[in-house]
């Protein structure tokens, strides 16, 4: 094979780049078309109440309303929901969450949807509110959902993990630690609110605009709880403005009211959350109590964990049982151990409610576990970098759960750079001999981690990605898999023309649409480069060779024979062949210039009553170190550096991998340090951005980092995942640093100035 | 469209406003004079490159130049750019109206994730270096910071400031 032109090159820009930087693109909240209505939603006051009285007449008679709807205008009410059936297009028969959407208002101003909204008159009988995820099990506790999924009040799934038998090892450690951590909410902050618009067609279906980040899983609710097939309805993706994981059920809701709305009035109809309604109303990452008792060996050899875990699902259960699982699998960490076990409830609450957020679960459980072996170096007067070096994972050795490691694995790698880079031996030792009364004390951490890749367990892992030669001899890319900002996009396209040995100007890759892509499942879990990438490369390789027989019948040779100059192929005789000849020939032998590329994850299992099996087919790795300063008068942290490795096998796209490098650990930082999602007695306590603190440019340091390149034989040229790792080690490794310069152990996040006042 | 709330009693206040925007004159009769600049701009000229990301001048997604000045335009009332010079992405372009030096070191760097900040931190860029064409690292910094990023993490696209910072050096 010849040098790669394009894998690894970083001068490959963003294939949206051009039309982000100038304004022009689209994104569906700038969308606008003739005769469309505006809609609004009214949302519960309350956390918890039943609805006694909905009234949507008196909203009918404000002029401008054109159309009312509530749960009653849907299939089964509007139900829906994966992997647990528990939600609603709209409020049946009860709210759950402060915000919970109840009945949708389509007007032909947004002024008098908003009058609209204002006249429907509502009555609702408030019920005991469960703001305590700790207490949302207890006896005498009002049920939240409409029925238990497990049979058992409150509870809305379990998970365990049963790898050995620790408590007989943690017996006989000389050392153990028993801690208990609480994470806290966690909202996505994408720039770009809620939004979708809806156009009637002629035949009864209808297309959907909306910023969602799974057309096709927002196809099939919509299709669901319209009653409507599922090729009646069109899911099209415009640019989305950030998503996080943020950006799924939410929208599903909103896409389904915004079509029937639209099949009601026959007109397009569009709404747009406002930035409160997105604070308010939008899924959280949710709040965990995690509580770890871990055990070592007199020579520091980690021997056993055993970890309780319980998740704050809030009202209803979007993605949390999947991210509460993940959490399951990740709780103790990338550390080989003697036995692991992990216990998991998933409670609902009336804590607005949480879903899909970067890291998916296992930010939370690496915060926990990475403070928590911090504590146990300490506790062994070891080094907390050399003490991480000394029992991570390597090449051949069992995970937490069991599964046998047989790839690379970079994990030392990214230790012992993050090491080098920091200065870590330098500043360790300088900071530990501060005067104690300083007013600024200076702290330097680290933290580690791994993830499982795909979905793992979660469900079945594929995508499809299609390739075709126009007419004018460009040739359009299409994926099942899209791109809300992390570069997805790019990425296949750099891929096919790699494979096709072409010019990235001749692959046109298209929106993401139901009706011209191949449903590739949900763009989540950090699969797009892995399960998108291999789509797109079977496609291209299958173009490829049929370009190449036809190369090889206009040359006179074996396709074998051929070589390449640019986009030119050349036989023998050394004469070039130019790519639009080869397509001319293909085409005059009767070649289909159009192909579908199919992959899929190699097969695992996991067992979810035995709590064993093999739950990931591969594991990326990284290490973070983090230096804070901190002003014992103020009790601010301010984080001075951040040195970052990760290994995510080859690197495909070096500018947006290391974007997306730096993107996950300022997401990573605000978590530490900024971002408090708090629920007083179920009630909200932030509704814009100037009472929810996302990092702003000062608040961020220089970040130093890399790609430790392994490589995974199955990725796409040897690629695994990077966009949600990248944010797990940071919060860990700058509670830890706020150790070294404070001796304040972090139990809790964010990390509180009251804390640290002196 | 002239919907109006059923017994309203406010009678509609407005005004004729002419200003300047992206090097051309626009003249407008019945505006509300509360109205905001970037509903003026996106909803009654069409220019949906101002973005609306908090509507509470929190953010900087609507950031425009007003008279060269970096401002949030979801926080300026119509009646404010009277006979003023108002600047949006759609306005900022290379002479030969192709992406400027800056767009393209923006697309160099990659400082560009999912773009909705990207019009009002191009402009940001652009308003910091006409008024400190040689800005450290930290004066960018605190040049942006009333513009919120959430995938990006700054770096880059401090990375591209600073680098059109350093171009324009050497072209003086």
């Amino acid at each position: 094979m010849n040098a790669l032109n394009y894998v690894g090159n970083l001068k490959i820009q963003n294939v949206d780049g051009p039309d982000k930087v100038t304004g022009r693109a689209k994104y569906v909240v700038d969308m606008t078309v003739p005769g469309m209505l505006h809609a609004k939603v009214l949302r519960s006051p309350v956390p918890h109440a039943r609805i006694v009285w909905l009234d949507a007449l008196p909203a009918l008679r404000v002029p401008g309303v054109a159309a009312v709807i509530t749960s009653e205008d849907f299939v089964a009410n509007g139900n829906f929901g994966w992997p647990v059936r528990d939600a609603y297009v709209l409020a049946y028969e009860k709210v759950r969450y402060v915000g919970d959407a109840i009945a949708v208002v389509a007007a032909e101003t947004l002024e008098a949807a908003q009058a609209g909204v204002a006249a429907l008159e509502l009555e609702l009988e408030e019920l005991p509110v469960v703001s305590d995820m700790t207490h949302a099990l207890d006896v005498g506790v009002p049920l939240i959902p409409q029925t238990s999924p497990t049979g058992e009040g409150n509870l809305c799934a379990t998970y365990l993990l049963r790898n050995g038998a620790p408590d007989s090892i943690l017996a006989e450690c000389p050392v153990i630690l028993d801690e208990t951590y609480t994470l806290q909410h966690q909202e996505h902050a994408y720039l770009e609110p809620e939004g979708a618009l809806a156009i009637p067609e002629p035949d009864g279906g209808v297309i959907i605009f909306s910023n969602t980040q799974s057309p096709f899983v927002n196809r099939d609710t919509v299709a669901a709880v319209l009653g409507l097939p599922e090729d009646k309805v069109r899911s099209i993706q415009p640019p989305v403005g950030g998503a996080f994981g943020g950006k799924d059920d939410v929208l599903y809701q909103t896409a389904a009211q915004v079509a029937k709305l639209a099949l009601l009035t026959e007109r397009p109809v569009k709404l747009v959350f406002t930035r409160a309604e997105s604070v308010t109303a939008s899924y959280k990452r949710q709040a965990m109590g995690i509580h770890l008792r871990l055990g070592a060996d007199a020579e520091g050899n980690l021997q056993a964990a055993k970890v309780t875990l319980v998740a704050d699902s809030g009202a209803y259960a979007s993605m949390t049982p999947l991210a509460a699982w993940r959490a399951t699998m990740h709780a103790a960490g990338a550390y080989r151990y003697r036995a692991v076990h992990v216990d998991t409830q998933v409670v609902y609450t009336n804590n607005g409610y949480s879903g899909a957020f970067r890291g998916f679960g296992n930010t939370q459980a690496a915060a926990a576990i990475e403070m928590t072996i911090d504590g146990l170096a300490y506790r062994l007067g070891r080094d907390p970098l050399e003490f991480r070096l000394q029992n991570c994972l390597r090449q051949g050795d069992r995970t937490m759960t069991g599964d046998r490691i047989e790839h690379e694995v970079g994990l030392a790698d990214c230790l012992t750079w993050v090491r080098q880079k920091s200065g870590w031996e330098r500043k360790r030792a300088a900071y530990a001999t501060q005067a104690e009364d300083a007013l600024r004390r200076r702290g330097i951490g680290v933290a580690c981690y791994f993830h499982g890749c795909g979905l793992g367990g979660e469900g079945e892992d594929f995508a499809v990605s299609t390739l075709k030669i126009e007419e004018d001899n460009h040739i359009t890319l299409t994926s099942g898999l899209t791109d809300y900002g992390q570069g997805s996009r790019t990425v296949f396209t750099l891929l096919a023309a790699e494979v096709l040995g072409v010019s990235m100007e001749r692959v046109h890759i298209l929106r993401p649409d139901t009706h011209t892509a191949v449903d590739s499942g949900p763009t989540v879990a950090s699969r797009a480069s892995i399960v998108g990438g291999n789509a797109t490369r079977v496609a291209a390789q299958k173009l490829a060779r049929l370009l190449y027989l036809a190369a090889a019948a206009a040359l006179h040779c074996a396709p074998e024979q051929l070589l390449r100059d640019g986009e030119s192929f050349i036989g023998p005789s050394e004469e070039p062949l130019t790519f639009e000849a080869v397509v001319a020939r293909a085409r005059e032998m009767g070649l289909q210039l159009s192909v579908a590329g199919r992959w899929q994850i190699p097969p695992i299992h996991w067992d979810f009553e035995r709590g064993a099996g093999r739950p990931y087919f591969c594991y990326v790795f990284g290490a973070q170190v983090a230096e804070v300063e901190v002003n014992r008068r103020t009790g601010k942290t301010q984080v001075l550096g951040i040195w970052a490795a990760h290994d995510a096998g080859t690197i495909l796209y070096p500018q947006g991998a290391l974007g997306q490098l730096y993107g996950g650990i300022t997401q990573g930082l605000g978590y530490a340090l900024l971002e408090d999602f708090r629920y007083e007695n179920g009630i909200p306590q932030a509704h814009s951005f100037r009472t929810y603190h996302i990092p702003r440019a000062t608040d961020v340091p220089e970040i130093e980092a890399t790609y430790i390149e392994t490589s995974l034989r199955a990725g796409p040229y040897g690629a695994k995942n990077l966009a949600e790792p990248v944010m797990i080690g940071t919060a860990p490794a700058i509670a830890n640093a706020v150790f070294q310069a404070t001796g304040v152990r972090v139990r809790e996040l964010p990390i509180r100035p009251e804390w640290l006042r002196k | 469209m002239g919907v109006r709330e059923a017994g309203s009693v406010r009678k509609k206040v407005t005004m004729k406003l002419q200003f300047m925007l992206n090097g051309g004159p626009v003249t407008l009769d019945d505006v509300p004079p509360d109205l905001l600049l970037v509903d003026l701009l996106r909803d009654v000229l069409g220019l949906t490159g101002t973005k609306r990301g908090c509507d509470t001048g929190t953010c900087g997604a609507c950031s425009v130049l007003l008279d060269g000045q970096l401002t949030k335009s979801c926080r300026t009332p119509v009646a404010k750019v009277a006979g003023r010079d108002v600047v949006t992405i759609e306005g900022l372009h290379a002479p030969d109206g192709g992406l400027n030096d800056l767009q393209r070191a923006f697309l160099a760097h990659g400082a560009v994730q999912c773009g909705f900040c990207t019009p009002g931190m191009v402009l940001a860029g652009e308003a910091l270096l006409r008024k400190n064409p040689h800005p450290t690292r930290a004066e960018i910094r605190r040049g942006i910071a009333g513009n919120l990023c959430r995938c990006t993490g700054y770096q880059q696209i401090v990375d591209a400031i600073e680098a059109t910072a350093q171009a324009r050096a050497r072209e003086e």
